[in-house]
């Protein structure tokens, strides 16, 4: 199993669970098992062309997976996967 | 204190200055409490759908909806995570650390809004598990076109207290 951050805005979906475990072999069998397990959670992680929105970075441990080999990055036992939104703000 | 070499104080300056009146954003690296360098990251927020706006909270999130997607970069920025991903990488091989963030207030006073507070400690949240340094929070106010200010924050239990600038020839 697979120790998944979720950020702030997400946490509605995980019943306001800030971490869940999921199964999963590479980051997009993660996604995919999560929004299975917390359904509306995948569409607010990838676009409609299935690609990580332009404000999110999903980190595998604390490497970013837009430097390792994206959404095909392989996990392994005791890796974390984390979802973290862009800095934002505003006046 | 957080000392910043005189340039970068300049080109954030600039930055907010060529965006306006939308605000911009950006990344600061160095160690310790003193800036190396400055990455500008472009505001992707005109972009966003109306689902990815759902990441900010309930009152800014109204405010942005009643805009058009070009005037909600008046209000709000939002940075594009890819270069972001790219300026830390960028820093991490250079042996410095993340910082911290910058951006403008075109209409209002060098303060965190309370949209910058949730979002610093949304941020404060994973940061150490990510291990990244505490940031300072700059903001680059041109309320008063003319006399530009700059000011830093650290953001802590929902608090924003002012760390002294020293501007580094």
């Amino acid at each position: 199993m697979i120790k998944v951050r979720i950020p702030t805005p997400l946490r509605p979906m995980t019943g306001g669970k800030s971490e869940v475990e999921i199964a999963g072999k590479t980051v997009s069998e993660i996604i995919e098992n999560l929004g299975s397990a917390h359904p509306g959670i995948k569409e607010r992680v990838y676009d409609e062309q299935g690609e990580v929105r332009r404000f999110i970075n999903i980190y595998v441990n604390e490497e970013d997976i837009r430097f390792l080999t994206g959404k095909d990055t392989p996990l392994k036992d005791g890796d974390e996967v984390s979802i973290i939104p862009a800095i934002a703000g505003g006046t | 204190m957080l000392a910043i070499p005189s340039s970068i104080i300049k080109d954030m300056i600039a930055h907010a200055r060529e965006l306006a009146p939308h605000e911009c954003c950006g990344i600061l690296s160095g160690s310790g409490g003193t800036i190396a360098e400055g990455y500008r990251i472009t505001n992707i927020l005109a972009s966003l759908s109306e689902q990815d706006l759902k990441r900010f909270d309930g009152a800014k999130l109204s405010d942005l909806k009643r805009l058009s997607p070009e005037e909600r970069s008046d209000i709000a920025f939002q940075m594009d995570a890819r270069e972001m991903a790219m300026a830390q990488r960028d820093i991490r091989s250079k042996s410095l650390d993340l910082l911290g963030f910058y951006h403008s207030h075109t209409f209002s006073p060098a303060r965190p809004s309370q949209t910058d507070i949730t979002i610093a400690m949304e941020f404060e949240s994973y940061r150490a598990k990510l291990n990244f340094p505490e940031p300072f929070h700059l903001i680059i106010s041109l309320e008063h076109p003319n006399q530009p200010v700059v000011r830093a924050y650290r953001i802590q239990d929902s608090l924003a207290t002012e760390v002294p600038i020293h501007s580094l020839p």
